[in-house]
This record gives structure tokens, C-alpha cells and sequence, in this order.
């Protein structure tokens, strides 16, 4: 969509406030400085001001009638903080006109909305709708002009705005008396064909996207649930020889309460290369063509000893066929202190990873094994708060990993200081110092003012 | 031709009827939760027990937020929408999952640790491990859409 119908639209959307009985604007204003001082590169300051701005207006005319806005814009006062040497930048995240039913939990959706209601998060311009049926069943859908970013060097941006004309999803699910839900769901990323382009070079790269989902949560009992879901590719791909898997995710995760303070999770995930990159727009990363399968197999046990305790030990084994296995492990731990107003947490987690080979004979392999060390807390009372949280990761495979720069251990830690100077006002500054293998010891400044009018109960703490 | 537009207004007319004939008559779900919630994770079965959630037929303790239900809740997002909605809004969705970032999470939460952000802890050396290891995991926020900030190294 073009910056003068992005206004329009945006113009059109903020004077239906006008006649809402109840809004909340939260605003957060954050001004940024950091110097970068890399090996081989020029220094360089940056000092960028971020503005996020969001309204939640309801009852507009209509009980049931509500808008959604949410945007921010950036403006670098210093060096261009983003790629390439543009100074500012923007974007609205949504901004909608919704309407909530009486009955039935229906709900239409009209403008730039996110729709998670079949495959994936989608991003577009355009309308949603759902509602639920008789004898258990719901459906819902949305169709529009998906949001496309600009894609920088030499990828065909005109091709992806091409093949990606149109977005549209539904999806139809039954809910399992007393037990559950399932759900089928269709989602269509485009209806233009690679070689319908009007090129002198045949485009061979396919960025539409048709998946099939089959998502599922099953609770027969309090102490135990099942969820996930299966994504299968139906897209047509040009024909290369090879016999591709259509399935391109899998991903089920099940929950035991074996106490009221105990309970164990263990999840599946599995997920091939071809079909699940089917029509990513940067394919020289999100390779498709890595005839491969990446798995998951992980579990984690969650024991609160006290109420305000509480401690999760997890494990993690994954596979990426052409490389090799990785195990992570580790515990991490929460502890609340009302009365105090403090919340402690720390984790440690370690990975045994494999080696990844290289063309060179003098490295020829090199391990991407490593720690990782966390601990933070917050403090907050009256109108003070403060946190403080500090990681630490350290590389068991410095001398060869490129990644490294001869770098072992790498540091960073964030303390903040936050003031509450008024009921709709929140004050805050942060310091970041960071020690890692990219950059000389780099400090950063960060003050935000977070300003909330309104009334309504959300916003999620 | 006026026969044709006849024809075709009765039969989006019954099919109109026939689908409102479908819809449930229930109640919708409460649009806001009925208080505040106190912070910190909540875990939704210490107050409402083993009841099922009103028209989902799934128990309040599957929504409790465990540390596992914060790593890994899209299930739950794509089929309960409107009970997150009760006490979160959509821009608490877009803290992490933005289609066009303009600062990594962690830097925008940066005063609050306690939530789980992605990209701490001086990611653009560990994105080219964790990348290696799992490079599906950057492609679930960063492959369909956001690739400006990728494709400025990876071309």
C-alpha cells in the first residue's frame, strides 16, 4: 500500500475516535545512543528517537463497535540506524474496525489486521471474519492484500509484489464436547504464477504459498493436554527430479499435571526444509532447495515447591539432517517476593553441538557448542522500580568458530531505573554494556517515558 | 436479465437464511476479564479449578502460562483468540511478534526481564549458531516478510 493511502487510511481510522465512549492511548517514546567500534570499520554514533503509538477506542456509536491502532516511526539523530541511509522510518503494525456480536462469538475485522487463524501469523490489509455454529462447530476467514517489506539487494521485489497479490485463509473446526478442539484450515499467499511475468528471463523461483493445517488441543481431564498442529505444502513446485515430502511441519506438545506443583511437558517437532520454505522471500537463506529435515524432541518438568517458587528443568535434542544433533539442557528458576515487591529469576543451560565442516584444510571443522548463564531481577515499590539482568554465554570452540573472533566469552547486562511520575506516566532509563565477539566493549543508553490514558482493563503486564 | 439477477437474489437470499439458521445462538465469551489480573505469569487453575472454559470445551488449567505455555503458545493463539483477548490486547502480541521491527524485543522490554523476549544477550553473534543449529526458528518471524534487516548481509 502506498504512504498516501497509509494516511488516508490512518486519517479515516483516528477521527471514528472521536465518537468512542472509552479509549486508551498508550504511547512509548524511547531515545536511543550507542557507538559501535568494530575491528576494520569506521566508528560510528548512533542516536535514534522511537516512537510507538497505540489507541484502543470502544463503544463508537455502538457497544460492540471498537478500533484498534498500533504503529511506530523512528527518526535517527545521528548516523541511519536502520540499513541503507534512510533517516526515518515507520510502519503501522494495524490498525482495524472491529465488531464483536452478542452471540455466538462472532466477530468481523476490517483494515490492516494480523490473522492467526490457520497456518501462521499473517499480516495484510483486509477483512476477517468468525463465528461460531450450531452442534459445535466454528469457522472463520479473511482475505485482503498480504503486507510485503521491502526486500534490499538483489531480490526481485517486483516478482514478490507480483505472485503476492492476494491472501485469503479459512478455517473450519469442531469443538469435542468436554475434551477439545480440532480445526482444518486453508491459507492461499498469492494466485499469480512465476511464469506468467512479463520478463525476457523466465523466473524460476515460486514465492506463492497454499498450506493445508490440521490443528488440535485435546483436555479430557484438568491433569492433561494435548496440542498441535500438522502444515502441509500443496503448493504445485516446479518439477527438479527429487520426491519432496508434502508435510512441512509437524509440531505436538503434551502437558501432565502430575501435582497441583508439579507438571511435565513433552513436545515433537518436525520440520522439512522444501515444503516448509515453500514461497520465503529470501531463498538464499531459507534455503528450500537443502533436502533436509530438521527435529525437535524436547521435554521440561516445572516444580513450584512454595507459591511464589518456582523451577523448570528442560531438555532439548534437536537434528538438521545435513549437520547434525544438538542437545541443550539446563534449569531455571523464578522467585516472587511480594511483600518486598521483587521477582528474582536465573537459568543456566548448556548445548552440545555439532561441528560444522568447512572448505578450508587447516579448520576443517569447528563446534558450535556453548553455555549460557542468566540471572535478573526486578524490584518495584511506589513509584520506583528497577531491574537488573545480566547474561553470559561462553563458547567451548573460540579458536576456529569465525563467528568468534577469538572470543570465548561473550557478556552483556542491562540495569534499569524507572520512575512513575504520574498515574499515566512511567519514566525509565536503561544502560546496556556488552562484551561480545562483534563489537568492542559497547555501551547503550536507552530513556523511555511510557504514557497510558484510559480506562480499560488490557494490556497484558 | 432480470430474470438472471432474480434468480441469483434468491439464491444468496436462501443461502443467506440457511447459513444464519447455522449460527449458535450462545452468548459470546466475555469481552474483558472481570479484574485486574496481578502481575507476574497467572496460572488461570487456581481460581477457576478444573471448570471447562466457557464455549471452548478446554479446562482453565491449559491455559495456565507455565514456562512452556511462554515459549510455545500458537496452538492456543489460533484457536482461543478471544479468550487471550479477555485480558491481553493485540499490541501485546506485537511486542514480539511484529511483521516490521524496528528494535529487537529484549531492547524495547529492556526494564522488564521477567518477560520472554527474543534476542538477547548480543544476538547478532548468536544468530549465526542458533541459526546453524535450528534455522527454522528465524524463518517462523523473519522469513515470509521481514527480511530487510537479513537480506542487508545474507544476499
Amino acid at each position: 500500500m502506498k504512504h498516501r493511502n497509509h494516511l488516508a487510511l490512518l486519517a479515516a481510522l483516528v477521527s471514528a475516535t472521536a465518537s468512542a465512549q472509552d479509549i486508551t492511548v498508550y504511547s512509548t517514546t524511547m531515545a536511543q545512543t550507542w557507538k559501535t567500534d568494530t575491528p576494520g570499520f569506521e566508528k560510528k554514533e548512533y542516536a535514534p528517537v522511537t516512537e510507538f503509538l497505540g489507541i484502543d477506542a470502544t463503544k463508537l456509536g455502538y457497544d460492540a463497535l471498537s478500533l484498534h491502532l498500533y504503529g511506530w516511526g523512528r527518526t535517527d539523530m545521528k548516523e541511519a540506524s536502520g540499513f541503507g541511509d534512510k533517516k526515518t522510518n515507520g510502519d503501522l503494525t494495524f490498525g482495524y474496525l472491529q465488531y464483536d456480536f452478542d452471540k455466538a462469538n462472532a466477530q468481523i475485522k476490517a483494515g490492516r489486521i494480523v490473522a492467526a487463524g490457520t497456518t501462521g501469523n499473517e499480516q495484510l490489509d483486509g477483512v476477517f471474519a468468525r463465528t461460531d455454529l450450531k452442534g459445535g462447530f466454528a469457522i472463520s476467514a479473511f482475505g485482503g492484500t498480504p503486507v510485503i517489506y521491502k526486500n534490499m539487494g538483489i531480490l526481485p521485489q517486483r516478482d514478490i509484489g507480483f505472485q503476492r497479490n492476494f491472501i485469503a485463509g479459512a478455517r473450519l473446526s469442531y469443538r469435542i464436547p468436554r475434551t477439545g478442539e480440532i480445526g482444518l484450515s486453508y491459507l492461499q499467499d498469492g494466485s499469480n504464477a512465476a511464469y506468467q511475468l512479463n520478463t525476457s528471463t523466465p523466473r524460476t523461483v515460486d514465492y506463492t504459498r497454499r498450506q493445508v493445517g490440521v490443528d488440535i488441543a485435546l483436555t479430557p481431564v484438568a491433569a492433561f493436554d494435548l496440542s498441535g498442529r500438522t502444515v502441509l505444502d500443496m503448493a504445485n513446485h516446479p518439477e527438479d527430479g527429487y520426491d519432496h515430502k508434502k508435510v512441512a511441519e509437524q509440531d505436538f506438545r503434551a502437558t501432565i499435571r502430575l501435582a497441583e506443583n508439579l507438571s511435565a511437558t513433552g513436545g515433537y517437532t518436525q520440520r522439512n526444509f522444501y515444503s516448509y520454505y515453500a514461497g520465503a522471500t529470501l531463498p538464499s537463506l531459507f534455503n528450500q532447495k537443502e533436502m533436509g529435515t530438521y527435529t525437535a524432541t524436547n521435554g521440561a518438568v516445572t516444580w513450584a515447591p512454595m507459591a511464589n517458587l518456582s523451577f523448570t528443568a528442560d531438555l532439548r535434542h534437536t537434528k538438521r539432517e545435513v549437520y547434525g544433533t544438538t542437545t541443550r539442557t539446563g534449569l531455571e528458576g523464578r522467585l516472587n517476593v511480594p511483600k518486598a515487591g521483587l521477582v528474582f529469576g536465573g537459568s543456566y543451560h548448556k548445548s552440545i553441538a555439532f561441528k560444522v565442516k568447512t572448505v578450508d584444510s587447516l579448520t576443517p571443522a569447528y563446534s558450535l557448542s556453548h553455555s549460557e548463564m542468566r540471572g535478573w531481577m526486578m524490584y518495584e515499590k511506589g513509584a520506583f522500580s528497577a531491574s537488573l539482568d545480566a547474561i553470559r554465554l561462553h563458547f567451548s570452540d573460540s579458536a576456529l568458530n569465525p563467528a568468534l573472533n577469538g572470543k570465548a566469552i561473550q557478556s552483556a547486562i542491562v540495569g534499569s531505573l524507572g520512575y512513575q511520575a504520574a498515574k499515566s506516566l512511567k519514566l525509565s532509563g536503561d544502560i546496556g554494556v556488552e562484551d561480545t565477539s562483534l563489537y568492542k566493549k559497547q555501551v547503550m543508553g536507552l530513556l523511555r517515558a511510557e504514557y497510558r490514558f484510559g480506562f480499560a482493563l488490557k494490556g497484558g503486564k | 436479465m432480470l430474470k438472471k439477477i432474480a434468480l441469483l437474489a434468491a439464491v444468496l437470499g436462501l443461502g443467506l437464511m440457511s447459513a444464519c439458521a447455522l449460527v449458535s445462538t450462545e452468548a459470546s465469551f466475555a469481552r474483558t476479564h472481570p479484574q485486574e489480573l496481578p502481575n507476574g505469569r497467572p496460572t488461570c487453575s487456581e481460581c477457576h479449578g478444573t471448570e471447562a472454559v466457557k464455549s471452548t470445551q478446554k479446562t482453565f488449567a491449559s491455559l495456565n502460562h507455565t514456562a512452556a505455555f511462554a515459549k510455545d503458545h500458537k496452538v492456543q493463539a489460533t484457536q482461543d483468540a478471544a479468550t487471550c483477548a479477555t485480558c491481553h490486547a493485540q499490541s501485546f502480541c506485537s511486542d514480539c511478534h511484529g511483521g516490521k521491527t524496528v528494535m529487537p524485543a529484549s531492547t524495547k522490554l529492556g526494564n522488564r526481564p521477567d518477560r520472554v523476549s527474543p534476542h538477547r544477550g548480543g544476538y547478532l553473534t548468536m544468530h549465526r549458531i542458533e541459526g546453524k543449529i535450528d534455522p527454522t526458528g528465524c524463518f517462523k518471524c523473519h522469513g515470509r516478510a521481514n527480511n530487510e534487516k537479513c537480506s542487508a548481509c545474507h544476499r
